[in-house]
């Protein structure tokens, strides 16, 4: 009578379940409404003898109200139901036997009998067994009981016993089938949840590969569009990878012709090779090449690189190691920039300076030396006169030396030939010599010198002459740009400066020792808008051109670069028509 | 090679100095520095590979070279000098008017004893000549 619904397995905590299918719903209620229907019709049609109206119409009542129960409770979930519904058709089936008193209608038996034995507990099959065993005995409990329908005695145990054993084992298989049906529906789940998985790794690798390959096109529209300077890429054994087109341009050989088929050493001078594969005690060419970017990392210098067409370029290469994906060593890089005119202008220009200097130095020393001769000459002592007017060549002969001298510390400080004897020296010892040297002019000019120096002096750590050279410098400009009856100051004193570079008498935390050396003029001042170009070489200001003050603007520009080669600053307050203050700041060691 | 400048006549027990620059007006200054410091002028040359001669031949005390010559440089000489046994134990002062501080790190690495920068001053270059003749054996 009953094929009601089965419970369905617990929706799983790791994902949904697959929706049932429309006919699960009421494939139950279907089948109640079926049976029932054939039991009403065979009732109906009297082929089955109603012996007690009451009882019978009692049995279809609590059919019909199961059957409606199904419907109505189709869609809810299984629990109660799943026992309640059987049992209300055993309880049906017992009345219309005992109202019917036929065992034709034991044959209904076997839809509740399924459903209890098939419930996913144990608990269905004694149910069973009992609602079997009733059954049977309700016609004779009611009293309804004809001779056909009392059961045998033998009947009443083996009818139960029937049912415990097919009950039991349709139990066990179907608690067993759900087991089953539980661990696929898990695989199931499982399997989707690592599908889900390999999916989104999939999308993630697609990323990536793609941002990888813009990255690349990226790098390689980079380096073709470098034109001028040569990039080459090479393995650790210097097959050369990448070639680009300021390769190409300046070497002349097209990449296909070289990537994979030629080393780097092709293309570099052997003899300069071998001589720095001895200089470092390098073990081949190749070594001795990147033997310095090995040692520190990268290496930027001079190498002659080779054209195919046998000329040879000058080249400032920088060598970087290469790694691969993996930040393993995998080969070098050579960014190479073509310095060959460069140098040749350099060595010119060295070349000029040289011949300069020689040649002005070299009949200068002439006429400084015969004068000193003449001038010392005790034996032929000169007249006032001729000492005065020898006095004045000798003086105009220094001048031009000094001119000299200042062209060629400009050119050495371009060139980066500039260099240092450091030494300790005392600033105040400097300081005075400045003022002593200048004494003379400013005393001509009528420009007083006032002198303002530690008397236990100063210590620094730097070249004694170009520090006097620098000091000599600002104290000539402060004379010769203070009018008459001026006043020129020299004071030198121990100071810190602060982290943000403000210069405060007093120690404090976090500031350094400096010394603090300043020339201050009372003469015609720089105008603001020509502070900024004071420094630059030849630069004269409005001032001194318009006041005819002698010079030709270098003096500054060396002073400059003496102090930066010390570690100093050169700083300047002017006030037109009022005066200049040139402010050195010269760092101290601080356990001094 | 036949020096337009012959060796001068030297007086025994004195110093005696070699001197070679290509401008006669420094040589003549430099030859009358080195007398006033008490040397004898053994040869004055104007060139480098006169002044290599000279020095092999003389075998001065003392051997005053410009830089910048003909011939060969006064750093070409310096080194040739120091490397034979026989010329290697003269005193070589170096005299320059050169532009580069580099100049004198390279003359005394070549071998001189002594480097003065052009313009001198006659009392330095005395004081210098005083100086490397002192400790040579008369």
């Amino acid at each position: 009578m009953t094929l009601a619904v089965l419970d369905r397995p617990a929706a799983a905590p790791l994902g949904p379940a697959a929706p049932a299918p429309w006919w699960s719903d009421v494939r139950g209620a279907l089948a109640c409404t079926v049976v029932l229907a054939a039991t009403a019709g065979v009732l109906g049609t009297g082929r089955v003898p109603v012996v007690d109206p009451l009882l019978a119409g009692a049995g279809l009542a609590i059919a019909v109200a199961a059957t409606v129960g199904v419907w109505a409770t189709r869609r809810s979930r299984p629990g109660v139901r799943s026992m309640a519904v059987p049992v209300a058709h055993l309880l049906a089936v017992a009345l219309l036997h005992a109202g019917t008193a036929s065992p034709t209608v034991l044959l209904l038996l076997l839809g509740p009998l399924w459903l209890l034995a098939s419930h996913p507990t144990r608990a269905g099959v004694p149910v069973a067994v009992g609602g079997t065993a009733l059954v049977l005995l309700v016609p004779d409990l009611v009293g309804t009981a004809s001779g056909a329908t009392h059961p045998l005695p033998g009947a009443l145990l083996l009818g139960p016993l029937a049912v415990a054993v097919g009950s039991i084992a349709v139990n066990e298989s179907g608690r067993r089938l759900r087991a089953q049906e539980h661990l696929i529906a898990r695989l199931q789940r499982e399997q989707d949840v690592l599908l889900e998985q390999v999916r989104s790794r999939a999308d993630e690798l697609d990323t990536a590969s793609r941002i990888l390959a813009a990255r690349a096109q990226t790098m390689t529209s980079v380096i073709d569009a470098v034109t001028q300077q040569s990039i080459i890429g090479t393995d650790r054994d210097g097959t050369i990878r990448v070639w680009n087109p300021g390769a190409e341009r300046m070497l002349g050989l097209p990449r296909l012709d070289v990537v994979r088929k030629r080393s780097i050493l092709d293309f570099h001078e052997p003899e300069e090779l071998a001589a720095a594969a001895e200089s470092t005690g390098s073990p081949s060419p190749l070594e001795a090449l990147v033997h310095a970017a090995r040692t520190d990392g990268s290496d930027v210098r001079d190498w002659t690189y080779v054209a195919a067409d046998g000329s040879h370029r000058t080249v400032s290469v920088a060598i970087t190691p290469r790694s691969d994906d993996r930040g393993a060593h995998a080969g070098w890089n050579f960014v190479g920039t073509d310095m060959t005119e460069t140098r040749a202008t350099e060595r010119m220009k060295d070349q000029f300076v040289s011949l300069i200097s020689h040649e002005l130095r070299t009949p200068l020393s002439s006429i400084l030396g015969y004068l000193e001769l003449v001038m010392d000459d005790e034996e032929q002592p000169l007249t006032d006169d001729q000492r005065r007017y020898l006095s004045t060549v000798e003086r105009n002969a220094h001048r031009l030396l000094r001119l000299v001298g200042d062209l060629l510390f400009t050119a050495q400080v371009e060139s980066g030939r500039f260099t240092l004897q450091p030494a300790d020296v005392d600033l105040a010892a400097v300081v005075r010599a400045a003022e002593e040297t200048a004494r003379v002019a400013a005393a001509t000019a009528g420009v007083d010198l006032v002198l303002d120096v530690p008397a236990d002096g100063l210590v620094v750590s730097g070249d004694a002459v170009r520090l006097g050279q620098a000091c000599d410098n600002l104290v000539s400009n402060a004379v010769k740009f203070t009018p008459r009856d001026g006043q020129v100051r020299l004071s030198l004193r121990r100071s810190w400066q602060t982290a943000d570079g403000e210069v405060v008498a007093d120690e404090r935390p976090g500031a350094v020792p400096v010394a603090l050396l300043s020339v201050a003029d009372t003469g015609m001042g720089i105008p603001t808008g020509e502070q900024g170009q004071l420094f630059t070489r030849f630069f004269r200001s409005s001032t001194a051109r318009r006041n005819a003050v002698p010079g030709v603007g270098l003096g500054l520009t060396i002073t400059k670069a003496i102090t930066t080669a010390h570690g100093g600053t050169l700083d300047l307050v002017s006030v037109e028509g009022q005066g200049t203050t040139f402010t050195m700041t010269l760092p101290l060691d601080p356990a001094a | 090679m036949d020096s337009a400048l012959p060796a001068t006549d030297t007086s025994p027990g004195r110093f005696r100095v070699l001197v070679a620059d290509d401008e006669d007006d420094i040589r003549d200054l430099v030859c009358l520095a080195v007398r006033k410091a008490g040397c004898d002028v053994v040869r004055s040359v104007a060139d480098g590979s006169q002044a290599l001669v000279a020095a092999a031949t003389d075998l001065p005390d003392l051997a005053v070279l410009d830089v910048s010559m003909p011939g060969a440089t006064g750093l070409e000489v310096c080194t040739a000098l120091r490397e034979d046994p026989a010329t290697a134990g003269i005193r070589i002062l170096l005299l320059s008017a050169g532009a580069w501080p580099d100049e004198v790190a390279r003359g005394l690495s070549a071998g001189a004893d002594a480097y003065l920068a052009k313009p001198f001053t006659i009392a330095g270059l005395v004081h210098q000549v005083r100086s490397l003749t002192a400790g040579v054996p008369a």
